[in-house]
């Protein structure tokens, strides 16, 4: 289910605000930062190896990004497993055109709010949070789809 | 008048100021810009995912000729617009003012030089045993580092007295390898500001970084 920004729904705090800052290593071992993005439209996912729809929504997060990186779309997957490990081993078998960066501490997560896998954040340009997603069912492509071009048309 | 008090007064400024203003624009705005019986801004669509923009303006096949001094309500709206930054900027100066004073602030820069032996990832810094900030690099703020720029990396307070500052630097090192230092300086504050800069730098001779803490007497 997408809350948006409009709806009254206070469910989730951040909605409507700025995104917090943060910086995380990803498993390339470089070091990412949200705020280098502003100007871009971000689609931030929180997902666990356990998880599991969130496979499908990487994967359809990489052919969105694949097709409107250009547009000014990009995306950042932070992973909150503890084993670092298996992380790495599901982004090998899942690769994806997209940073995927590391949160084992979790403290990204915490300011966030994450409180279910695969948790969605489209951010605009402008740095605010625009729509949470906080599932992933068959379907749901399609409406990442209509807010980030709604977003992209920003 | 406490700080807390201060902040709320200058907020309540610049609340008072941003309603006269959109007022301001409404007024010049409002005459014959529409005709009689219609509303500025048409009630949102209910029950609609996606109304987030239902906000703008009704496009009305009836909608009127802009009004022929459009220049003039530009004109006053980018003045308005740089009144605000400016009250901003100043609210912004007044809170760190409040936060940290001057009798007690202490502000730890960063900066580098050359960085052909060391590649930066994180800083951490601590000050009397306890960690005020983890800083975690990224290529491009890096870069802008070895380029000449200085960051402030905390801003706080500190009591009068002796002090101690230790700083963390993990990276890369001359040949590529995880790289780790530290670099620790004890000072004494007084009353005033306290600034101390960190600064990593090349030692050509020892084919090595350096990590300096600097007091900024």
């Amino acid at each position: 289910m997408a809350w948006t920004a409009s709806a009254a729904d206070a469910a989730y705090r951040l909605l409507g605000k700025p995104a917090p800052d943060f910086a995380l290593r990803a498993t390339s071992g470089k070091n990412f930062r949200l705020s280098e993005y502003r100007g871009d439209v971000v689609a931030v996912t929180f997902w666990g190896s356990r998880c599991g729809t969130c496979g499908a929504q990487l994967s359809a997060l990489s052919r969105m990004v694949d097709t409107y990186q250009s547009a000014g779309l990009t995306a950042l997957a932070v992973n909150v497993d503890d084993d670092q490990a298996a992380a790495a081993s599901f982004a090998v078998a899942h690769p994806v055109s997209f940073p995927v960066l590391l949160d084992p501490a979790k403290t990204v997560a915490r300011q966030y709010r994450v409180d279910n896998l695969p948790m969605l954040l489209l951010i605009d340009r402008g740095g605010a949070i625009r729509y949470v997603y906080r599932n992933h069912r068959s379907g749901s492509d399609a409406q990442y789809l209509e807010q980030i071009r709604v977003l992209l048309d920003e | 008048m406490n700080r807390s008090h201060k902040i709320w007064t200058a907020w309540l400024v610049v609340l008072a100021i941003t309603a006269m203003a959109v007022t301001h624009v409404a007024m010049a705005a409002a005459p014959d810009a529409l005709p009689p019986g219609t509303d500025a801004i048409a009630p949102a669509p209910a029950g609609d995912a996606g109304s987030a923009q239902s906000t703008e303006p009704a496009t009305d096949a009836q909608a009127p000729v802009a009004a022929p001094d459009t220049r003039a309500l530009d004109e006053d709206i980018q003045s308005i617009k740089k009144d605000v930054v400016d009250l901003n900027r100043d609210l912004f100066v007044l809170e760190e003012e409040l936060l940290f004073p001057a009798n007690t602030q202490v502000a730890v820069f960063l900066s580098m030089d050359v960085g052909e032996f060391f590649a930066l990832d994180t800083v951490e810094l601590r000050l009397d045993d306890k960690q005020v900030t983890k800083y975690l690099y990224t290529p491009r703020e890096a870069e802008a580092l070895l380029k000449g720029g200085v960051q402030r990396l905390y801003l706080g307070n500190l009591r009068v007295g002796n002090h101690e500052l230790v700083a963390l630097f993990t990276g890369k090192g001359p040949n590529g390898q995880d790289y780790s230092r530290g670099a620790q300086l004890r000072f004494e504050k007084a009353v005033g500001a306290k600034y101390l800069e960190l600064k990593i730098s090349d030692r050509q001779r020892k084919r090595q970084p350096e990590f300096q803490i600097k007091d900024w007497e």
